[in-house]
């Protein structure tokens, strides 16, 4: 085989590394940075992805499960009681979650990249809260299937919230 | 946490090193010479490969290997038994993956050959006029075990498999092989042109959480027959070729994963009859003949090798540890058909 053939798929994972950079420089990622509208997922969010969660009322449900599940987390716990607002992220995040998937609400925080900045925190300390998250579907019962419609549509704001 | 746990560990010195140089590439500085990190989500490791890297059963991806995140260090140690018709195969091995960046592997591939060339063994003593436990041309009159070691690295270059949900840039990753088979008198025997050789890997890997499925493809520079157990290339010499292979996974809960898996092999080895010592098997075929064992010179000719395919299920009862069983379709393996079977693979990470 010619030596040059076999570089080919490099050069192109080079090229679409840089493309890669380029687009998350531009803008300031407008994915991640967003307070509204349902997060843009391959493949895409099906529409009844709200109403299969139960509507707002089972979104209520899952975030109170969440922030249960959270605040016993001896690896993430102490972040939430000392620089937190519980009441008022638990408010924020019902609004979130049902924008994110495609819901009617409007949310009314702050972009989860300013309300985040501050904190300094790893993927190490994300990943703990989103074992939470799958906690808390287990706990409100929500499928699997439907739980990973939530986990498409927060995702990408690990770009900005994970700051180290 | 950090450097906690870790820094009992005797690879410490190496550790360090990879660690600075891991952390180059990820561009991250990190405090400690050792940080031991768990922070991966259930099952986002993937699971072993045979040849001992992150992946499925026999596809190696684009993740790495171990419990961490970028934030820190940590490994598995694996086995693997497999079984078909006409073969075994045991294979433990170990791997460590620093910074979700770079991954480290060896694996011992161990596999008695039963009955497949116990036919070449006798046909062997016979015509070496010896009854007794003469080996010739690296066969054993019974049970023949071919050996292979397998090290591996892997750098993940750029993409994310799971957090970028939005946008169809793969986590790509690079990697190599380098596999050393200890039987040279049999693969010679085979016709294989090398009994060590390495393999490049591309490898794409991407979750797509709204059908909860993983998909993975790789392309393999390599001359490999058999992944290496039976050598690299053939009697016409070295074909290194660029070969394909994908893996497709169900997320049926977050810790079962079912799918399957395609490996792509090539045929160097098809349609060569053995070679005992300097002749090849042709011409002994009178002798053969006289001893009534006609029939040997087509039993003793190699098959078309076939490519892989299997389909799995992966359960992971805790974080850190997971089975894999698959039921394999191996087609045609040197000299015998239809090698139909079953894989058992147990990793724990730490
Ligand atoms: C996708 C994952 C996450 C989502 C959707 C999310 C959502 C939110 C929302 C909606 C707020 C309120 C913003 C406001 O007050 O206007 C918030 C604040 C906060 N979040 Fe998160 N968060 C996520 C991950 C995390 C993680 C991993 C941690 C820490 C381990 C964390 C810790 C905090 C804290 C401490 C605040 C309060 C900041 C303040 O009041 O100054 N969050 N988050």
């Amino acid at each position: 085989m010619n030596p040059i053939q076999s570089f080919k798929p490099l050069a192109l994972a080079a090229a679409l590394c840089a493309a890669a950079i380029g687009a998350g420089c531009a803008g300031g990622d407008p994915v991640a940075n967003r307070t509204e509208g349902k997060t843009p997922a391959i493949i895409g969010i099906p529409s009844d992805s709200v109403e299969k969660f139960g509507g707002q009322a089972g979104i209520d449900v899952w975030v109170d499960d969440l922030f249960y599940y959270i605040l016993a987390d001896n690896r993430i716990n102490t972040i939430f009681t000392t620089h937190g607002h519980v009441q008022r992220q638990m408010a924020l995040n019902k609004e979130l979650e049902n924008m994110v998937m495609g819901g009617p609400a409007h949310y009314s925080g702050a972009s989860m990249s300013a309300a985040h900045a501050e904190l300094g925190l790893t993927l190490t300390q994300f990943n703990a809260v989103v074992e939470d998250a799958y906690l808390a579907c287990d706990a409100a019962r929500t499928p699997y299937h439907v739980c990973n419609q939530l986990i498409a549509a927060l995702a990408p704001f690990e770009r900005v919230i994970v700051s180290r | 946490m950090k450097g906690s746990r870790g820094s009992k560990l005797p690879f410490k010195r190496v550790a360090a090193v990879l660690a600075m140089a891991a952390s180059c590439v990820g561009g991250s500085a990190h405090a400690g010479w050792f940080d031991y990190n768990d922070g991966k989500v259930f099952l986002t490791e993937g699971v072993s490969m045979a040849d001992g890297a992150a992946g499925g059963g026999a596809v190696p991806w684009a993740v790495i290997a171990g419990n961490e995140t970028r934030d820190g260090i940590n490994g598995n140690v694996h086995f693997t038994y497999v079984s078909l018709p006409n073969y075994s195969a045991l294979i433990p091995g170990a791997a460590i993956g620093f910074f979700d960046r770079f991954e480290l592997s060896a694996a011992y591939a161990i596999l008695p050959t039963g009955s497949t060339f116990d036919t070449v063994g006798l046909v062997n003593s016979v015509i070496s006029g010896s009854s007794t436990s003469s080996t010739i041309g690296g066969v054993e009159p019974w049970n023949t075990t071919i050996k292979m070691q397998i090290y591996g690295a892997k750098v993940r270059v750029f993409g994310e498999a799971i957090y970028d949900s939005d946008n169809w840039i793969p986590q790509v990753a690079v990697g190599g092989f380098y596999k050393i088979n200890q039987n040279k008198a049999l693969l010679e025997t085979l016709g294989a042109n090398k009994s060590k050789d390495f393999e490049a890997y591309v490898a794409a890997t991407k979750i797509f959480f709204p059908i909860s499925t993983a998909i993975d493809i790789t392309a393999r520079y390599t001359a490999a027959n058999e992944i290496g157990l039976t050598g690299f290339g053939g009697p016409n010499g070295d074909s290194r070729k660029v070969r394909f292979e994908g893996s497709l996974a169900y997320l049926l809960a977050k810790n079962i994963a079912i799918g399957g898996e395609y490996q792509q092999h090539g045929n160097n080895l098809g349609g060569h009859s053995v070679n005992l010592g300097t002749s090849s098997l042709t011409s002994v075929t009178n002798t053969l003949a006289a001893l009534g064992l006609n029939g040997a010179s087509t039993a003793l000719t190699q098959q078309h090798e076939s490519s892989w395919a299997d389909i799995f299920a992966a359960y992971a009862p805790a974080k850190n540890l997971s089975f894999t069983m698959a039921m394999l379709d191996f087609g045609n393996i040197t000299f015998t058909p239809n090698q139909i079977g079953f894989y058992l693979s147990v990793a724990a990470s730490f």
